[in-house]
């Protein structure tokens, strides 16, 4: 059985990329963006669960074997953070934007082309 | 010496760039000093790794934390990643030089810790055996590279860092669907074990996941549709930092390609995802150097040139061949080399001369003579002309091209060549027949930079089989993938 968490990650990840696509603000671009990483962690996490299992902490009756897949879970971890430093590093881009060019239509920011 | 030493590639320039701060209160110099070092002793190690490789003939496998794959992350330097940790040390090394002697970028300590990064990132993701690890070195590359995209804070450079990481971002998120998908079907992320699981997965979850991954390294691999914000960034970016995109982090996005591509060879529907990237590849040519044609701007023009000849690299690699792999790697050597020279030069004009436009390279064979013979010989060599070093590896990727049977694709990348003889040759032209000009004085440790790679490349062009046979070794090493799980101890588990 297909699991009901793939047709949710699947439906972030577009509506994140329509975001990116389609939008003109930049900010508005970049939440879309932020979207599509949420859409890509929720894939990881559910490739590797398993119904009816814990989260991966070993404790008391808890053991590998109640346990869902923890490799995933690291993985998404590290991708959060990853998404973290690259959305921090596109507002201050954005600021920087703002204060060069006085809007954040990507329509009028054009000065390189060709 | 013992082969796990070479973890220190890793590790000098992340610890490193963590210690700039530290050293910020000591002034500019010591800072610009410190670069230099650090780049200095990371050469030193990527040469003894080389000579360690090339002479044993077995790659170093870094167990990180004695944790054997697949369990723990290993770090595989076979031939071809031994040859390129030396480029990307080397590279560096020489724009630290430029760095020290010509640039003046503010602020200089997150300059240098930057640059250090970035090499770091090339570097990783050149020799990981992982590949989520891969993901994270891509990561890293990224990140700091769009953030020298934007280091010069004019508008220009902002734009050119927002569309650079736009792109980057839908990009990493495909690959990271790809990771996914292909780790949901072979339960690992190690890159020998995904090797060796490739042919009994499910074929369409393999070219899905791997069409994924392929998408989102175009994006670093500057492949046709994804590559807009390359020659933005090339324009925008500080001169060393181009100088660095073009010789080595694209580089590393090619590699990083052609390895997923070749590891996953023995899934039934490997030859479609072949097709879509020969197609990509040519356009990648044909688009790249029409749009060079229209450039005033001299860096603009050669970041065309520059993503043209990257082109030619992918369509080297996706021909599947053993002959098409090694004239990648080739041409991937050939062209790191001349792409410095090239950016280093013009760079420097730019920073003497006040600007990168054609007009500022009007008589420059009268104000900086060794700068202009420079650009002159990386020219001359871009464009192919026998006895210059792009000849060699373009004559063999075309070759490699007849072989497989793409006649189009041989006729149109030799068709944009003389596109790109048209504009290579009028800028020679505007630097030796036009303008007038005083003397400018030229920094000695440039010249003597540019002068060996100017002598670098005349040599391959006229002794091409040293490099050659270097060239092949490395292909191998990409194309031979049962080689490759064989080199990688596996603790038997899996197949």
């Amino acid at each position: 059985m297909i699991s009901v968490y793939y047709f949710g990650s699947i439906a972030l990840v577009l509506i994140g990329l329509y975001g990116v696509l389609v939008k003109k603000n930049v900010l508005k671009m970049l939440i879309g963006l932020s979207i599509m990483e949420t859409g890509v962690n929720l894939l990881l996490i559910s490739i590797g669960y398993i119904y009816g299992r814990s989260a991966p902490i070993l404790s008391e009756g808890i053991g590998p074997n109640q346990a869902v897949d923890p490799i995933p879970q690291a993985l998404v971890l590290t991708a959060i953070v990853i998404g973290v430093a690259t959305t921090a590093m596109a507002l201050s881009v954005a600021i920087i934007l703002y204060q060069r060019y006085g809007t954040l239509n990507v329509e009028e920011i054009r000065r390189l082309r060709g | 010496m013992n082969g796990q030493y070479a973890s220190l590639l890793i590790a000098i320039p992340l610890l490193s760039a963590f210690f700039v701060p530290l050293i910020k209160g000591l002034g500019k110099r010591a800072i610009k000093s410190y670069v230099l070092m650090i780049t200095a002793i990371q050469t030193g190690i990527a040469a003894w790794v080389f000579k360690e490789v090339y002479s044993t003939g077995k790659p170093i496998i870094v167990i990180a934390g004695g944790w054997k794959p697949p369990v723990g992350i290993n770090l595989y330097i076979g031939y071809f990643a031994a040859l390129f940790i030396l480029i990307v040390a080397v590279v560096s090394f020489l724009m630290a030089v430029f760095n020290f002697k010509a640039v003046t970028i503010e602020p200089i300590d997150k300059y240098a810790m930057l640059f250090l990064l970035l090499m770091l990132g090339a570097t990783g993701m050149i020799a990981t055996g992982d590949i989520f690890n891969l993901f994270v070195f891509m990561e890293i590359t990224a990140i700091t590279a769009y953030a020298l995209t934007a280091y010069n804070k004019t508008g220009e450079a902002a734009e050119a860092s927002l569309k650079y990481m736009i792109l980057g971002g839908i990009g990493s998120s495909f690959f990271l669907i790809g990771v996914a998908l292909i780790y949901g079907a072979t339960g690992t992320l190690n890159m020998a074990q995904i090797a060796q699981l490739a042919g009994h997965i499910n074929p369409t979850v393999a070219q899905v996941g791997l069409a994924l991954i392929i998408f989102g390294l175009a994006v670093e691999a500057e492949l046709f549709p994804l590559n807009a914000w390359a020659p933005d960034a090339y324009q925008a970016a500080p001169h060393p930092v181009t100088a660095m995109f073009s010789a080595f982090v694209v580089k590393a996005g090619l590699y990083a390609m052609a390895r997923v591509l070749y590891l996953m060879s023995s899934v039934g529907t490997w030859h479609n995802v072949l097709k879509l990237l020969v197609v990509m590849a040519t356009l990648t040519v044909v688009v790249a150097e029409f749009s060079a044609l229209r450039q005033r701007n001299v860096k603009r023009m050669i970041a065309y040139s520059s993503i043209s000849q990257v082109g030619l690299i992918a369509l080297a690699f996706a021909l599947g061949t053993q002959a098409g792999v090694d004239a990648g790697v080739f041409q991937m050597v050939n062209h790191a080399i001349i792409k410095v020279l090239l950016f280093l030069g013009v760079g420097y004009v730019a920073v003497q001369l006040g600007g990168a436009d054609i007009e500022n390279f009007r008589g420059l064979g009268r104000k900086m003579p060794a700068t202009a013979f420079g650009i002159t010989i990386g020219a001359m060599a871009a464009v192919g002309v026998p006895l210059f070093n792009i000849f060699w590896s373009k004559l063999r990727i075309i070759l490699a091209t007849l072989q497989v049977g793409y006649t189009w694709a041989a006729f149109l990348v030799l068709a944009a060549s003389v596109v790109e003889a048209v504009y290579y040759f009028r800028l020679v032209h505007a630097i030796w027949f036009e303008g007038e000009g005083e003397r400018v004085g030229e920094s000695v440790p440039l010249v003597i930079i540019m002068i060996a790679l100017a002598i670098l490349v005349i040599a391959i062009g006229i002794y091409p089989n040293y490099a050659w046979s270097i060239s092949q070794k490395a292909g191998a090493d990409i194309f031979n993938v049962a080689q490759y799980i064989k080199n990688v101890p596996l603790m038997g588990v899996g197949a």
